[in-house]
């Protein structure tokens, strides 16, 4: 009665099969997983820890900026530690994300949604280091020649409520996208492959996440309402922002 | 009690080529309904729930206890096995669909071939070429057995597949089942002679680096296979076979 018609051995549509020993999608999917912590994961880190010293008012800041500023080859170091590979592991994972079909709503396990919830992280913090790249790498104040005007350059953007609400978000997705991220790592890879080992590594994961948002929400925190005096400095910052080429998103917040 | 009735609504289709339908069937409840025992019952009386005569519904099944493989389908959006599917656990009207992401042949039976030429395409077998008499092959311990005997259950379901949100038609994802039989062949005394053709198959196009550790796959898996601790397993084989080959070729 369950009758079975006789279809073609070869496969005309679905799913393709395996392309054994064909392609180089191995190569480029896991150089994505392995860009996505070594550079811009250590990159985040030394970031979140950087940001970090604003906690200790602008002066503790400008000459974490300094010292970074100051680090040879800078230009390279940017370019190459830091643009290229944040590049290419968000244009390698909008293109995985664009080839997922998410399914959370008919399976909706904890796995699912998180897979779901790491392709729309990724979205969110690629568009929010647009933002932030853009205002303080590319616009305003150049850091790299004035590191002394680097907590006034953050201080303020972060007056500008949307702009603190946007770097809240970049915070907290940048934090889980990467905490995740490091279990996926080690899942994909066989680090952790039995049951326990790979809960201990998500756990250890959601742990680095929820360290990066504490460090960088209080980094947040602080660059709004400074250790030691600096309100005098930004109420001088109405007459500094003439100087040197500060455009658009100091002088808007000037005017609030 | 008396009347109670079970409502089904079964997506029809006539061939590969033509387009889907929906059938909505009431059966008179009984104790210990299954799907499958659901769909013999329609058989037997094709006749919808508005009294239009119909055809019986096509579907795979033969041993209607788990352990085949053939009767998976979407029930209630969800791929799982029809026939350990009970019709008292499952919310109502029941909807039945063939799987979604593979080419239908009629009703709710689809062409799962693509399972079949994974495997061929991983080598999922022991060389073993029987011109003669080879003696009795290496023995296994204990502890290997056990390993191997929860992969060995696979049967060919195809649900780990369909539940994948990577197994499409734009990443041709080589799926989980595969990539577990390439863990239990490759543990296998005598399989593992093919162990590296096997990891080389599984860094082609589609091969393992698809997958993205949503972990429906162990989720859905009606006979219980570790297929995310042997994901992360082989995906360890496959990188370290990656390095040395790197350096060493």
């Amino acid at each position: 009665m369950a009758s079975s018609v006789q279809t073609s051995p070869r496969i005309g549509k679905g799913v393709p099969p395996l392309r054994a020993g064909q392609g180089n999608s191995f190569f480029w999917r896991r150089l994505h997983s392995l860009s996505g912590i070594i550079p811009v994961g250590v990159f985040l880190t030394e970031h979140m820890i950087s940001n970090f010293a604003a906690t200790n008012g602008p002066p503790a800041y400008n000459d974490t900026v300094k010292f970074l500023t100051s680090l040879p080859a800078l230009i390279v170091l940017e370019w190459v530690g830091i643009f290229i590979p944040i590049l290419f592991h968000a244009g390698y994972g909008i293109y995985i994300w664009w080839r997922g079909d998410n399914n959370v709503t008919d399976y909706p396990w904890q796995g699912n949604w998180l897979y779901t919830l790491q392709r729309y992280t990724g979205i969110i913090v690629f568009a929010y280091i647009l933002f932030h790249t853009y205002t303080m790498r590319f616009t305003g104040v150049h850091l790299a020649t004035h590191p002394d005007q680097a907590f006034k350059k953050v201080h303020d953007e972060l007056l500008h409520p949307w702009a603190m609400a946007i770097y809240v978000i970049g915070v907290v997705t940048a934090s889980w996208h990467f905490g995740y991220g490091i279990f996926l790592f080690c899942a994909k890879w066989g680090i952790a492959t039995g049951e326990r080992a790979r809960k201990r590594v998500r756990a250890f994961g959601i742990a680095v996440a929820i360290l990066f948002m504490v460090l960088g929400l209080s980094s947040a925190y602080s660059f709004v309402n400074p250790k030691n005096q600096v309100p005098a400095n930004s109420a001088a910052s109405v007459n500094s922002s003439t100087q040197s080429g500060m455009t658009q998103a100091p002088a808007t917040t000037d005017n609030q | 009690m008396a009347n109670k009735t079970v409502l089904i609504k079964i997506k029809r289709q006539a061939n590969p080529e033509s387009q889907p339908y929906w059938e909505e069937f009431e059966l008179t409840w009984r104790p210990g309904m299954n799907v499958i025992s659901s769909i013999m019952e329609i058989a037997a009386n094709p006749v919808t729930r508005d009294g239009k005569k119909t055809t019986p519904i096509v579907y795979d099944s033969n041993c209607l206890e788990e352990v085949c493989g053939s009767c998976a389908m979407l029930i209630n959006g969800r791929a799982r096995m029809a026939c350990s599917a009970l019709i008292d656990k499952l919310d109502q009207p029941i909807t039945l669909e063939p799987f979604s992401k593979f080419p239908v042949v009629r009703d709710l039976s689809v062409d799962r071939s693509v399972l079949f030429e994974n495997l061929k395409a991983v080598k999922a077998w022991v060389p073993v070429d029987g011109t003669y008499d080879l003696g009795s092959g290496p023995r296994m311990t204990p502890d290997e057995q056990e390993g191997a005997y929860p992969l060995s259950r696979c049967i060919s379901c195809c649900c780990c597949m369909e539940a994948c949100p990577q197994f499409n038609e734009s990443t041709g994802f080589v799926g989980a089942a595969t990539i577990s039989q390439v863990r239990l062949f490759n543990t296998h005394p005598t399989g593992k002679v093919l162990k590296q053709d096997r990891l080389s198959a599984l860094m082609g196009d589609g091969g393992i680096q698809e997958c993205g550790y949503a972990q429906n796959c162990v989720e859905v898996c009606p006979k219980d296979i570790p297929l995310t601790k042997s994901i992360s397993e082989v995906g360890k084989d496959v990188m370290k076979k990656a390095v040395v080959d790197f350096f060493r070729q």
